[in-house]
């Protein structure tokens, strides 16, 4: 080897070079690694490209929902306000609806009077501003066979002239708010709970996108945005909730939520509101008068998948 | 070729190759999915909370067209009914009433008109103990033999319950029998379903046991 004027005793690669030799080895594949790894860098680097959805320093810092205090909850509803504005081109009003005292809801599902119209799902989408393109639909009617309760053998993509088939009873399943939510345990960050009138909700601000939550649901509840939600803008329900109904971004879950904007104002959901044939029933199990507690207690009521024990809060039964 | 044109040659074609291949990836060049089918609006029918039947209560309230709920403009007071009966105890219907589809109770065992209709004055109904009441008032004809069914319907078990679950703090709607159930045909005539589910990816359908009979 020969020496430069640079050397100090650890090998340098260019000081190891000579006009005769070239590069030795050890130089050149040190060089051709940090190429090779600058370049993965700047590949890796390219999620960037989607800095768009990256809306503000705000968001990045925003705190849990149970940690805010009003006034940072205020501020954070007013940014939502905002963003809302500017991409939807309509302000809406988001707020902060807080479970009432003395409310547990419950859902019941009369499927002897369910024909399997889907205008449920199509009357929740509306409601919830969901992305239309691809589609997300909290609700999935199955379309199961007489006789069975066995979800495998159910048709979830019937496209018949007519509903209800002959044979054929609809089952409509979508989140059931269960007392023992599986959906609750998984998740790594506390992005999902239930709160105190039986709403298993999301912050979609926390939310990381592990989609744990949905392998954990034993009913297929849970919906994940894998692509950036697009919804028209003259479909925006602009009576928003932070929990609830305010527009999603790509990598969050979502998943009915009881119409939370409604039914913490004491409204019924919009799929009650929706059903022809008032298969749905909605109310307070705490409440003796309500209509769910007499289904409840007079109807041949069933939960799905019992075994699993999710405690759900979505009753099925039959009339007749 | 010496060797240090021979390691810069190869140095060039490494470079180039892993630049090549960072733009592949920034650009998703390959593994991109096909793009889906755009999914079009749902018909704005299938998000319409109106019943399927406009009740008479609703056409005078509305102010409708009630010129078919006139049974007076053809028919006396008071004169006596000339039904014609089937075997059955059916009525056959009279060429003037032939675009009527009666089919009320499984077998057929409420096809007759003066079961529901006051034979003295078409415009009033009958109830079977003697009270009479208006077109409008067709909820307590109904009750007086759909019990079960009329206690279900004011708890709010049967049919739909709109408005606000918490009834003090707004008001709730809930329909007469009417409204959904043609009186002479009160089954729920069948729909035709909304768009089903679109997922990301082709739906490939096993089901082997969706034997439905048409």
């Amino acid at each position: 080897m020969n020496d430069s004027p640079s050397s100090t005793g650890r090998s340098d690669a260019w000081s190891d070079a000579s006009p005769e030799q070239g590069m030795n080895r050890r130089s050149f594949l040190r060089a051709t690694a940090a190429l090779a790894s600058g370049l993965a860098a700047i590949a890796a680097l390219s999620p960037l490209r989607e800095l768009e959805s990256f809306s503000s320093v705000e968001e990045f810092l925003q705190k849990h929902y149970k940690e805010m205090t009003p006034e940072e909850m205020a501020k954070v509803l007013e940014r939502i306000e905002r963003e809302v504005e500017r991409q939807y081109g309509l302000r809406p009003h988001v707020r902060d609806y807080k479970p009432m005292n003395g409310v547990e809801y419950v859902y019941c599902l009369n499927l002897t009077r369910c024909i399997g119209c889907r205008k449920c799902v199509h009357a929740c989408v509306a409601e919830n501003n969901q992305s239309r393109n691809p589609e997300i639909q909290y609700i999935r009617v199955l379309k199961m066979p007489n006789g069975t309760f066995d979800t495998e053998k159910a048709d979830h993509n019937y496209a018949p002239e007519l509903v209800p088939g002959k044979g054929f009873y609809y089952m409509p399943v979508q989140c059931h708010q269960c007392k023992n939510p599986p959906c609750v345990k998984v998740c790594p960050v506390k992005a999902t709970w239930q709160e105190a009138d039986g709403i298993t909700v999301i912050d979609y601000n926390w939310c990381i996108g592990c989609r744990y939550c949905e392998a954990a649901c034993p009913y297929w509840a849970r919906r994940f945005n894998f692509t950036k939600p697009s919804i028209p803008k003259d479909k925006i329900n602009p009576d928003m909730s932070y929990l609830g109904n305010r527009p999603r971004q790509q990598g969050v879950m979502e998943k009915c939520h009881f119409c939370i904007q409604r039914t913490r104002v004491g409204r019924y959901p919009a799929c009650v509101e929706v059903c022809p044939t008032g298969s749905r029933k909605f109310g307070n199990i705490l409440d003796p008068n309500s209509e769910v507690s007499d289904i409840l207690q007079n109807k041949r009521v069933f939960i799905l998948k019992e075994e699993v024990g999710t405690l759900p809060r979505f009753f099925y039964y039959f009339d007749i | 070729m010496n060797a240090n044109t021979k390691t810069a040659a190869v140095l060039i074609a490494l470079t180039s190759l892993f630049l090549a291949l960072a733009t592949a990836f920034n650009r998703d060049l390959w593994g991109r999915p096909a793009p889906l089918p755009s999914i079009p609006l749902v018909d704005p029918a299938f998000t319409n909370p109106a019943p399927v039947r406009v009740s008479a209560a609703e056409l005078k309230r509305t102010g409708g067209d009630t010129s078919e709920l006139e049974c007076n403009l053809c028919h006396e007071l008071n004169k006596p009914a000339n039904l014609k009966l089937d075997d059955k105890g059916n009525v056959i219907l009279p060429k003037e009433h032939a675009d009527l589809v009666m089919h009320h109770g499984r077998n057929d065992r409420n096809n007759s008109c003066f079961n529901c209709h006051n034979p003295q004055n078409r415009e009033e109904l009958l109830t079977k103990d003697g009270h009479k009441l208006k077109i409008e008032e067709s909820t307590r004809l109904c009750a007086s033999c759909h019990g079960p069914t009329y206690r279900d319907w004011e708890l709010g078990v049967h049919g739909r319950i709109s408005g606000y679950w918490n009834r003090a703090l707004g008001p709730f709607t809930r329909l007469d029998c009417v409204s959904c159930h043609h009186p002479h045909s009160p089954i729920f005539a069948p729909l035709p379903p909304a768009p089903g589910p679109h997922p990301l990816h082709p739906v490939v359908v096993h089901s082997v046991t969706q034997q439905a009979s048409p």
